[in-house]
């Protein structure tokens, strides 16, 4: 069976950096983007299982990235995290079909539970 | 004797402060809570950073940003607080506070390549390689992070040397050399007018005033240099330490190294032409186009360090770079270690096994004909070896193993291989000299807190739990290793390493060693002590407030301490399965460049360097982070506050104090410490709210405690006192009559005089165990100095069950203790008042050294019997 396929957008590198390689040890196939742009046009080549994305990014932001991801793979799992955590934003969110809400810093484990979660369904 | 009677009189100085205090007691008091807020905030957000940036959440910069900010804020406010708690009397620890800020900021803002022409190794941070080179750099890390012993010294910047080619107009020549081919003389041409080039003048002048700093540093002991008491002058050695050298290239060789360089302007200065040169040698500058470096672009900086005058050298691979079998290697000659480096001579050779206790595997003395030595006035002899060492091993098996032990720490820092450099000189003190990636297929070395030493046995199957779900997990890890239950802080040193350490309770002055231990393991403490932020530093699993860890675990034993978001569980034996996973993700974390980088921001927050305050160190100036800002505060408010209380005593309403036993204390109310609704003369036991004065009058008044009847008195004892009654008497007298408490709901601050010994206990025991101290003094008395010595080591003897920190002088004691539980805490008042009763008379019965043992004996089990 092939890996499941997880992108990641922050326009942090660390954030896609340490991900990348936590998610690699759970044995999934990780591709980092810095920012949406470019991890769009990736989508439209292949589709990923689940998609982590930042909320708050110059350009393009993270609900558009999931509005997008939704036009183009409705069963696209889409988590979003964010710094700038609010009620307003997380019920923004999840109005937008968002598999799960997590305020930045994220703790890893979490992160791979949900995930887990996502995939399972 | 006169020093006894120093420690009295200071004693009684306290209460003399108070004719001129105008401020009263209950504002200092005020304030001193205000200064433990602040610091208990900045404290938890230390814990909260270490815990975020430890390698379990995605955080980014804003996490970093605003948790600063906080803690900034919080410092600060203490320290404002502080000051005014102690009159301005530390405000040089604004600037202190001020220069680590700032270095914190400069990593936070990423603030670019430093402006200064030259930087001491104590002052080299990890993203300053672009500035120093990684040679300098990386031995700073070895020097400031890790510990070890580096010869003092300092680093030419790369700014120096654009200053240095732009004053001498070179930089169109260094341009045009580009990537290509280039003709040996026009390369020799470059260096003859680097040689003979002017230095700036505000590079001389920088240099000048470093090598003067640097002879004042060499002249102390511990520091490189010469040995202590030589009148030889001061020598230097002069190193390259080009950008991308020693970080992913080696460039091992490729650059000029000047050894036993005058410590002088001009000798060091030439040395310094002839190294910055040395860029442009047709060798290097073939190596350089090689590994793809633009020649062009090249920049060296250059390290100036104390020459160490050798007895014996060499090289560590950390790796064994033939070998898959975890093996290490060490070259070794008498003198200087050049001859090793070049290949030149046949050296002893020792195979190492690694682990947490290295072992030798195998050695070969070599047939040492010569050696190389500093020569006097500068530059380096051939010397033949005397016919008794040609073919001596080198070292010393010790000399061997504290060899391998540091180059493990060193390879598991850098996380790579090293290639290591090394000397010892004629004290026999190692020096390390240099430390660079050794070059080799396979890169990653595990980081694994594994008692490699203790793999024979098999594990048990099925796993046997000896505990599970008790204290507070600080550190997530696993370690293992064998139990080392330390009873009393004198056994620190005993400590074999890879041992999980046990204690009743937690103390930052295991940070000695906590490079070592696999893991921590505490019965009582709280995840936000001093200890607790050391121990995420050092990355140590750590569990506290584990309750009867030191009851429950034996000594000796071997267990697997395996500690994560479920909690902490002891398994017996080692787990080998469970080390490895946990190390092997663990360790892939600190591979991310990004994250080291991020997480580099802790450094200048969260190790703690003031340990003692008995120590030199304990200024403003020995504070390296705002952790030691903070502890300096705690520390010296904690005094503030002792002697406040002692000064403020006069002009407060006093009650006296009622009780069974005739201890003549008054009391001094200064906010919810008596339960009386109007004023009166006298109050008794239940009227005392204070939960610390409480506790103590608990203990005085515990049934056999207390002895009514006086112990007699030998002629000789009597006779003393008499003697010293005089110096006693001379100092202020009216105050002495008192046994004074000043508390509150919290606090206490007890004087007491018995006779010819004082007594006091500072406190504060409340809810919130980080606040809580306690601070006992004990000096004087009335037998002969003997027999009051003995009675301190009795005291010493109790004091330590309880985990204090015990600092002696003669018939003085000093114990401190801190971060301790409210529960725990009023047990232990209770105990001392106990103490307090009990040692009143106890010295008179001391006739010998084995009375001591027995009575304290007798003492932890509750039996008073004089």
């Amino acid at each position: 069976m092939s890996k499941y396929r997880i992108m990641v957008i922050d326009d942090e590198k660390i954030v896609g950096d340490m991900a990348k390689m936590s998610l690699e040890q759970e044995g999934y196939a990780v591709e980092t983007f810095l920012n949406a742009e470019p991890a769009l046009a990736r989508l439209k080549e292949e589709r990923f299982d689940v998609v982590v994305t930042d909320y708050k990014m110059k350009g393009i932001d993270g609900m558009e990235v999931l509005r997008t991801v939704k036009g183009l793979y409705p069963e696209t799992k889409v988590i979003m995290i964010t710094a700038f955590a609010n009620l307003d934003t997380a019920i923004e969110a999840l109005r937008g079909d968002v598999h799960d809400f997590f305020p930045k810093p994220v703790k890893i484990k979490e992160l791979k539970a949900s995930i887990q979660r996502a995939l399972s369904k | 004797m006169k020093n006894i009677v120093e420690h009295l009189k200071s004693f009684f100085g306290f209460f003399n402060k108070g004719m001129s205090e105008p401020v009263p007691f209950r504002m200092i008091f005020t304030r001193f809570r205000q200064v433990l807020d602040s610091h208990n905030r900045a404290v938890e957000v230390i814990a909260d950073m270490g815990d975020k940036l430890g390698g379990d959440y995605l955080f980014d910069i804003n996490y970093i940003k605003k948790a600063y900010s906080e803690l900034s804020g919080a410092v600060y406010s203490s320290m404002q607080n502080f000051d005014v708690l102690t009159k301005n009397k530390y405000l040089k620890l604004h600037d202190v506070f001020e220069g680590i800020d700032n270095q914190i900021k400069r990593v936070i803002y990423d603030v670019p390549a430093s402006t200064e022409l030259v930087i001491f190794y104590d002052n080299i941070a990890w993203n300053m390689s672009s500035d120093v080179g990684g040679k300098n750099s990386n031995l700073a890390e070895v020097k400031n992070y890790l510990k070890l012993n580096v010869p003092e010294g300092f680093a030419i910047t790369t700014r120096a040397f654009d200053e240095f080619i732009k004053h001498n107009r070179l930089e169109g020549r260094i341009e045009s050399l580009g990537e290509g081919a280039i003709e040996e003389s026009i390369l020799n041409e470059l260096q003859n007018l680097i040689i003979n080039a002017e230095m700036p003048p505000e590079l001389n002048v920088a240099i000048d005033s470093a090598i003067e700093s640097l002879k004042s540093i060499g002249s102390f002991s511990n520091s490189g240099g010469t040995r202590k008491g030589d009148k030889v002058p001061l020598a230097c050695s002069v190193r390259s330490s080009a950008v991308e050298e020693d970080s992913e290239f080696s460039f091992a060789g490729q650059f000029e190294t000047i050894l036993n360089v005058p410590l002088e302007g001009r000798a060091v200065k030439d040395a310094y032409k002839r190294v910055v040169a040395s860029l442009f040698s047709p060798k290097a500058a073939a190596y350089q186009r090689a590994t793809g470096h633009d020649i062009g672009k090249a920049k060296m900086a250059v390290g100036c360090l104390l020459m160490v005058d050798a007895a014996v050298s060499g090289v560590v691979y950390s790796t064994n770079p033939n070998r898959d079998d975890n093996t290490m290697i060490i070259n070794s000659t008498w003198g200087l270690g050049k001859s090793v480096v070049e290949g030149q001579t046949d050296a002893d050779l020792y195979l190492v096994k690694k682990g947490v206790n290295p072992e030798i595997l195998d050695r070969r003395i070599g047939e040492k004909g010569y050696m190389l030595t500093n020569q006097n006035g500068g530059g380096i002899n051939t010397a033949k070896i005397p016919n008794d060492l040609i073919k001596k091993s080198s070292l010393t098996e010790e000399q061997v193993l504290e060899l391998s032990i540091q180059a493990i720490l060193i390879e598991k820092h850098f996380r790579k291989p090293q290639d290591i450099e090394w000397a010892i000189d004629k004290d026999g003190r190692i020096f390390i000299l240099q430390a660079r990636p050794l070059t080799r297929k396979e890169d990653s070395v595990p980081l694994a807190r594994t008692p490699l030493s203790l793999g024979q046995k098999e594990e048990q199957n099925p796993l046997s739990v000896v505990m599970k779900n008790k204290g507070i997990v600080v550190q997530k890890g696993v370690g293992a290793g064998r139990v080392f239950i330390l009873r009393h802080m004198e056994e620190l040193d005993r400590i074999s390493k890879g041992s999980v350490l046990v204690a009743k309770h937690d103390s930052s002055n295991f940070v000695r060693v906590m490079p070592y231990v696999s893991a921590i393991i505490t019965d009582t403490g709280t995840p936000t002590s001093h200890m607790a932020s050391l121990c995420r530093e050092f990355r140590i699993p750590t569990i506290v407030n584990a309750g009867n860890a030191t009851q429950i675990l034996k000594h000796g034993h071997e267990i697997t301490v395996n500690a994560d978001d479920d909690g902490a569980t002891i398994f017996d034996g080692i787990v080998h399965e469970l080390v490895k996973h946990a190390n092997a993700n663990f360790m892939k974390m600190e591979d991310v460049y990004e994250f080291r980088k991020k997480r580099y921001i802790l450094r200048y927050i969260s190790p703690l360097n003031l340990i003692d305050p008995l120590l030199d160190n304990f200024t403003p100036d020995g504070c390296k982070t705002m952790h030691d800002i903070l502890r300096f505060i705690h520390e010296k408010s904690v005094m503030e506050l002792v002697e406040a209380a002692m000064a403020g005593l006069k002009g407060q309403a006093a009650v006296k104090l009622d009780l069974p036993i005739p201890t003549g204390i008054m009391v001094v109310d200064i906010g919810g410490g008596l339960d009386v609704t109007e004023r009166r003369d006298k109050v008794t036991f239940e009227q005392v709210a204070s939960i610390p004065l409480r506790a103590v009058l608990k203990g005085m008044m515990h049934p056999g405690a207390w002895h009514a009847d006086a112990v007699s008195l030998k002629v000789n004892d009597f006779l003393s006192s008499m003697i010293r009654m005089s110096d006693i008497t001379s100092d202020s007298m009216e105050y002495v009559g008192y046994n004074v408490a000043v508390i509150s709901r919290e606090y206490m601050n007890l004087s007491l005089r018995f006779g010819y010994h004082f007594n006091m206990l500072d406190c504060y025991c409340s809810g919130n165990t980080r606040n809580n101290h306690i601070y006992f003094r004990f000096v004087g008395g009335a037998t002969d100095i003997v027999k009051r010595s003995r009675r301190i080591d009795l005291i010493a003897a109790i004091l330590k069950e309880y985990g204090f920190n015990i600092n002696i002088k003669g018939d003085l004691i000093i114990a401190r203790l801190a971060n301790i539980r409210q529960d725990e805490m009023e047990n232990i008042l209770d105990q001392l008042g106990r103490l307090i009763a009990y040692t009143r008379q106890i010295d008179a019965v001391l006739h010998d050294d084995c009375a001591v043992e027995r009575y304290s004996r007798n003492f932890l089990k509750e039996n008073y019997g004089l």
